[in-house]
């Protein structure tokens, strides 16, 4: 699912062939355009000789700092996209020619990179390994105040650097899997001040009002990413309250020479962009690189050779021993959701009263409640109006309302009911590995079967959904190859680049609809036409409802369309519409089942109708071993298939 | 840190309050995006119901995000190199967090209220009775913040000034 080839445009492998033909001995003079050097010339001479000799563009640091990675060719290209981050011409492919030429730039004053200053302040980390390498000698080489960057680095007062991950977001495509960024832990903060921190975030820079060509650009890396500070304050807002995704926070274990060599090379991110790449250069892969650069003896890029999905790089942090204390920040719906749960039935009945209409709050019998009763029940309400309230003028109503409950809860002097609050996603790098492969046996019909499926990624739902959000699957690139008994060679039995259900209970509260895509190819037996190939689309809307008779389950419902083309059909084609329904229920921790059954009817091409029934249970071995069986079943074929499931 | 960000306040809101006003109503030219909130006169900011919302917009979409909030990003003066300015924070904080600050002083605690109480200087054995006293005189707080986050600011300023549980943060230490 990543796509890396495609960075080898003409343009950059002619550039790329250019280059080889130069020579790899170091040459100042390509990149000594600047102004007269201040200090000693002689020193520039002897610094570049010293460079050479002790390899130190070759060293992981040099590499780290400017984002060198080995190319095809054995060669290095850096991924930093912007041409004021090098100081020599051909720096973004010459590792030396590039230390030589910032070397210059060092004796020089004249100002550099995007954001315009000496060099020795626009690549700060540059400057400090290269001085700490080298020794300068401050009188040969003066050093320059850089009070810009000093101002801007203890303004951050940094004590500690958490990752930060708001868990997936079913109803935006580039939130699906979440997203990472760091946050500046100041001295001094506590738990109760920790929003007041800055956070260090990496994102693609879209035009407003793009349109769907946003998915396909970003795929493909037509937008810049930059690197921004914006206060967390801001986006806990974003996500906990507006977006209502847990929050998961991550303290990273780093010595305060570590915490300062990542902000100096975030400094030195404001000179720089990266062509943004959803899957594999995307926020998580360069908020690993300023890690990189905090400690560039610890080796994270390089686990991501394709695709890179946060969940991912946190569980590689912490299998690295870089994780201390990891602390949730339930989003506003889980606050309500938790907060309703310790309510007694007759609380919840005023909860609902209450938002409906405020008035509501005068009643005698609500007025008999205990004073804590009240002020629990008020501010279950505000939760959920500032959570309905949250977004532009139609919110209004909410927070009107809301207006009304909170002057009412302020004429109660009770200090908060503290209550847990069990966060809805559980903590992500404990979940199952988010690609998976699986070895199946069953028979379809009377034929009997071999199969091997492999998924991309990243839950279906059937899998154990600790640490990913409940009743929600994405599947992207899976396909299974099944050999069957009575024929001679393999075939490709299902492939799908992306399958989606997500199902969201609705309640007096909770509203939202649940749906489903999936898009593939399968195969079907219709008549005389045995495993034949089948292309498909699949799409629905519905509604979901939780019930509690002995344990917990899920049942849903939709109205879908589907088109299949396949020239097991007349016309080789049909197109219709149906139902399904369905339920999901976790009978043990460990053990899971889901059924559905589906109704459609193809008034267009082949005029046909289907029946189809499934029923499948999952039982969880390890974290990353599962167990299952699934029964398929479609007029006249039956399918029965039993697979071991391994995640990683 | 905090005592020169709550001088700076003070001194925002009794002397120079009428020279932000006269900016701000003949029009900053660097408020609009592309240069910044890092300068924006967030303490005479009208209160807008949607203003979190729309900083969230323009942050998340990106457009504002890197000009606001880009690292060493260029012009000098006039994004902060993606910091808000020291004697705006208190204020950008007011205006920014306004619905969860509500929420807090309604019920006398949380992290919104206790963050604004550190950036406004009040010293930590002192936000107990400072949080009561948002409780107390809750609709009058919020009242002035649905005006302006430097009326909210102010309002509790002087209200500290008058508690004397709270006289510290009004002797300005």
């Amino acid at each position: 699912m990543g796509f890396r080839s495609h960075r080898l445009e003409p343009r950059k492998l002619l550039r790329f062939i250019f280059l080889c033909c130069l020579t790899a001995i170091l040459q100042p003079s390509t990149a000594s355009s600047g102004t007269a050097a201040a200090g000693d010339p002689s020193y520039l001479a002897e610094l570049i000789e010293r460079a050479i000799t002790a390899h130190l563009a070759d060293e992981r640091e040099w590499r780290v700092l400017l984002h060198y990675r080995k190319n095809l060719w054995g060669g290095f290209s850096s991924m930093q996209d912007d041409p004021g981050f090098f100081m020599a011409a051909d720096g973004k492919t010459n590792p030396q020619a590039e230390l030589a030429a910032t070397l210059t730039k060092f004796f020089s004053d004249e100002l550099v990179g995007r954001s315009k200053q000496p060099a020795q302040c626009a690549f700060v980390a540059r400057y400090h390994w290269l001085k700490d390498k080298l020794q300068f000698d401050d009188r040969r080489l003066p050093a320059q105040p850089c009070e810009r960057f000093w101002r801007w680095f203890n303004e951050f007062n940094a004590e500690s650097i958490s990752v930060i991950f708001p868990t997936g977001f079913m109803n935006n495509p580039s939130s699906m899997f979440g997203h990472t960024f760091l946050r500046i832990d100041a001295k001094g903060q506590t738990p109760y001040t920790r929003i007041l921190a800055y956070t260090i975030n990496y994102a693609a820079e879209v035009p407003p009002d793009e349109g769907p060509a946003y998915a396909f650009k970003g795929i493909f890396g037509a937008y810049p990413g930059y690197f921004t500070t914006i206060p967390y304050y801001l986006k806990v807002q974003e996500y906990r309250d507006i977006e209502n995704r847990d929050i998961w926070e991550y303290r990273l274990n780093l010595t305060e020479q570590q915490v300062r060599r990542l902000l100096m090379h975030t400094w030195e991110m404001g000179n720089a962009y990266f062509d943004y790449f959803f899957f594999d250069e995307n926020c998580s892969f360069h908020i690993l690189s300023l890690i990189e650069a905090a400690e560039p003896s610890i080796h994270l890029l390089d686990r991501f050779p394709f695709y890179t999905i946060p969940v991912d790089t946190v569980r590689l942090l912490a299998e690295s021993g870089l994780v201390g204390e990891v602390v949730s920040r339930p989003s506003r719906s889980t606050l309500v959701r938790r907060k309703r749960e310790a309510m007694t039935g007759e609380e919840r009945v005023w909860l609902n009263r209450l938002i409906r209409d405020p008035a509501a709050l005068r009643a005698e019998r609500f007025r008999s409640f205990s004073i804590e009763q009240q002020a629990f029940v008020l501010e279950t309400a505000s939760d959920y109006l500032l959570m309905r309230g949250s977004g532009g003028p139609e919110g209004e109503p909410f927070r009107e309302k809301n207006r009304s409950i909170l002057a009412a809860r302020s004429q109660l002097k009770v200090a908060p009911k503290e209550i847990p609050i069990e966060p809805y996603v559980k903590q992500p790098d404990l979940g199952h590995g988010t690609s998976r492969i699986g070895f199946g046996a069953g028979w379809r019909n009377d034929r009997a079967f071999e199969e091997i499926n492999v998924r991309a990624a990243y839950q279906d739902l059937l899998d154990p959904d600790y640490g990913y959000t409940p009743n929600a699957q994405i599947e992207v690139m899976s396909f299974a190859v099944r050999h069957y008994h009575n024929q001679s060679q393999a075939r490709l039995e299902r492939f799908s680049p992306v399958n989606m259900i997500s199902i969201s209970p609705i309640d007096s509260l909770f509203m939202a609809p649940s749906w489903k895509l999936n898009l593939g190819m399968n195969t079907i037996n219709l008549g005389s036409c045995q495993l034949c190939t089948n292309g498909y689309f699949n799409g629905g809307v519905g509604g979901a409802v939780e019930t509690h008779l002995l344990g917990k389950q899920i049942f849903y419902a939709m109205g879908e369309v589907e088109a299949d083309a396949s020239k097991a059909y007349e016309d080789s084609y049909r197109i219709g519409g149906g139902g399904s329904v369905g339920m999901l229920t976790d009978i043990t921790d460990r053990w899971k089942l889901v059924a559905s059954t589906t109704y459609l009817q193809y008034p267009l091409g082949d005029k046909s109708h289907d029946w189809r029934w499934f029923v499948g249970q999952r039982f969880s071995l390890t974290t990353n071993l599962a167990f299952r069986i699934e029964y398929n079943h479609r007029s006249h074929d039956n399918d029965v298939l039993a697979t071991l499931h391994m995640y990683f | 840190m905090i005592k020169r960000v709550l001088v700076i306040s003070l001194a925002l809101l009794f002397g120079l309050q009428a020279g932000f006003a006269m900016a701000a109503a003949t029009g900053n030219p660097d408020t609009g995006p592309g240069c910044g909130l890092g300068k924006l006169a967030w303490q005479n900011y009208p209160h807008q119901k949607t203003i979190g919302v729309q900083v969230l917009e323009a942050t998340t979409n990106g457009t504002f995000a890197s000009n606001t909030f880009g690292i060493s990003s260029g012009t000098s003066g006039c994004t902060n190199d993606g910091q808000f300015w020291a004697e705006q924070k208190v204020y950008a904080f007011a205006a920014l967090n306004f619905d969860n600050l509500a929420q807090d002083m309604a019920r006398g605690q949380g992290e919104h209220l206790t963050s604004l109480a550190s950036l406004m200087g009040v010293p930590a054995d002192q936000q107990p009775a400072f949080f009561a006293m948002t409780q107390e005189r809750y609709a009058f707080f919020v009242n002035a913040g649905e005006s302006s986050p430097s009326a909210l600011v102010k309002a509790l300023n002087d209200a500290a000034a008058t508690q004397p549980k709270l006289t510290k943060v009004s002797l300005n230490k």
